[in-house]
């Protein structure tokens, strides 16, 4: 292996939508960054702000958060309390010196297999052009 | 026009503010009233509900001291409604907890009248039990002697939000000769009935508090920059944050003291953040080594994520803190931000929704 820049990244999707978008991205064989960890969600608006806060203290190098199209979300708003919240996460992280690149939240349609595959593939190459996350080969209290 | 009366204070404007308190009592504008007060035991004054209009003799309405934010006393007398009235004697950080408070539901104010006062500002308490031992009435020489004033806390100085908002009434210091007068402010309807009521004669509010608070506002608004300026430098890359919070010994009192840290049970005190001891080992593995208490960095920004939006930067934080870590530095610095995003300012007015709890339908895509 070449110590060429490997980034860590960790994608947090709903059932209903990214995460149906994600699985017809397989079944057509779209393939995308293999960097990518998917986590699979009920829906958005159940991220807890530790599950991002979390990724980014252990050493991820970016969060990708997907969810239905405003309007889709099978519990109504759940996609735009994410957006509210994460909105606020990320203008804290940012004053911790995390890039607010490193945080991205996209709405992708469950027939949207290729629009997954396109999202996934932006995300490796800008967190690529990023580089590591400050907290990687640090202790985080 | 709003109502005003003004009190004539000789040299005694915290004797001036029992009188009108204990007359609310004995007249029974109110049922009880909470107020700091000094006990027989020691100097510091502590948030006290008083009903014997006697008892009023040891308040200390405008002592420059505050051992916690009274916030969470007072939501803990109007948790709900008990068909009695309660006046409530607090610093504008306290009642705009308190505004936060009920927000969440946490108290009801209706019933409440919500009595404030020009803030300039505490003294940390072991500072406060320093200067009780030399001289009787700390209050009086506090607002004689402007020097004194210089002995707040650092967040105290930073503090834009000297004016209490949305108080029922509220006790004007600024730009009045307070050894001699002070002047009583309506803000609403409820606060007017009891200036009727208590009999003051009103007049046209004096010239000269606008012309104070805009040259104190300056002065903080300075301090307030400074103080964000050197705290961001302290945090801005997880390196100089992870110094700045190096002695952290997850003691969580900045939790406990925090009037807008409101969950009814700390997920850091529940099995979340209890980790097996599998779970510390395997990280120790992935990392090379975990420090213990782990997740001191996940608290405090966990904290951040749960309550920015609402830090009323009373400093409580810091002034618990047994590291002398400059939590509420940190808290405000952060805090700010998010508030500026939102356009929220914590209790500025009680019919303004929670940002988290407003979400707009929009199309663009997620940003
Ligand atoms: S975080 Fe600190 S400064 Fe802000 S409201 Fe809580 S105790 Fe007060
Ligand atoms: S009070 Fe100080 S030591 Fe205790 S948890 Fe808060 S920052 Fe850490
Ligand atoms: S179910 Fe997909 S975002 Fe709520």
């Amino acid at each position: 292996m070449s110590d060429e820049f490997e980034p860590k990244i960790i994608a947090l999707v709903c059932n209903w939508c990214t995460y149906t978008a994600a699985d017809l991205a397989g079944t057509s064989r779209l393939a995308y960054s293999a960097n990518v960890r998917i986590i699979r969600l009920m829906c958005t608006g159940m991220i807890d702000p530790k599950y991002i806060l979390k990724a980014l203290l252990d050493g991820a190098d970016g969060v990708f958060i997907g969810g239905c199209h405003p309007g889709d979300c099978h519990y109504i708003n759940g996609n735009l309390k994410a957006k509210k919240r994460i909105s606020g996460i990320s203008k804290i992280v940012e004053q911790f010196g995390f890039d607010p690149e490193r945080l991205r939240l996209r709405w992708i349609g469950a027939s949207e297999g290729p629009e997954f595959q396109r999202n996934m593939n932006e995300f490796f190459e800008s967190i690529k052009a990023l580089g590591s996350t400050p907290v990687r080969d640090r202790m985080i209290l | 026009m709003t109502m005003y009366a003004i009190l004539e204070t000789n040299n005694n404007p915290s004797e001036t503010i029992r009188s009108v308190l204990k007359n609310m009592l004995s007249e029974k504008l109110v049922d009880v009233v909470l107020v700091p007060f000094k006990t027989e035991y020691s100097s510091l004054p502590m948030p006290t509900l008083i009903a014997d209009p006697e008892k009023m003799l040891q308040a200390q309405p405008l002592a420059p001291a505050a051992p916690f934010n009274a916030a969470r006393q007072a939501a803990s007398v109007l948790r709900y409604p008990t068909g009695k009235k309660v006046a409530v004697v607090l610093r504008t950080c306290e009642i705009r907890a308190l505004i936060e408070l009920a927000k969440l539901k946490q108290c009801v104010l209706d019933e409440a009248i919500l009595i404030g006062f020009d803030c300039m500002g505490r003294i940390e308490n072991d500072s406060y039990l320093e200067m009780a031992a030399q001289e009787e009435d700390i209050t009086t020489s506090f607002y004689a002697d402007s020097s004194m004033q210089d002995r707040i806390t650092g967040i105290c100085k930073a503090c834009e939000y000297f004016q209490p908002y949305g108080a029922d009434l509220t006790i004007c210091l600024l730009g009045m000769p307070v050894m001699e007068k002070i002047g009583l402010m309506a803000g609403t309807e409820a606060g007017e009935n009891i200036i009727k009521s208590l009999g003051l004669s009103t007049v046209e509010q004096p010239e000269g508090r606008e012309v104070a608070a805009n040259s104190l506002l300056q002065k903080r608004t300075e301090a307030r920059d400074k103080l964000f300026s050197e705290t961001s430098e302290k945090i801005k890359d997880i390196e100089k944050f992870q110094k700045t919070i190096a002695n952290c010994l997850n003691c969580y009192n900045c939790r406990n003291a925090c009037p807008v840290c409101y969950c009814k049970e700390c997920v850091f005190l529940t099995d979340v953040f209890a980790h097996e001891p599998e779970v510390l080992q395997r990280r120790a593995a992935k990392r090379g080594a975990v420090k213990l208490p782990a997740d001191t960095t996940m608290f405090h920004m966990t904290r951040l994520a749960h309550m920015s939006h609402a830090c009323v930067g009373c400093g409580q934080c810091s002034s618990v803190c047994p590291s002398s870590i400059p939590v509420a530095d940190i808290f405000r610095t952060v805090s700010a931000k998010v508030q500026e995003l939102y356009n929220y300012v914590p209790g500025r007015d009680i019919s303004e929704s929670i940002p988290y709890l407003v979400f707009e339908e929009e199309s663009s895509n997620g940003k």
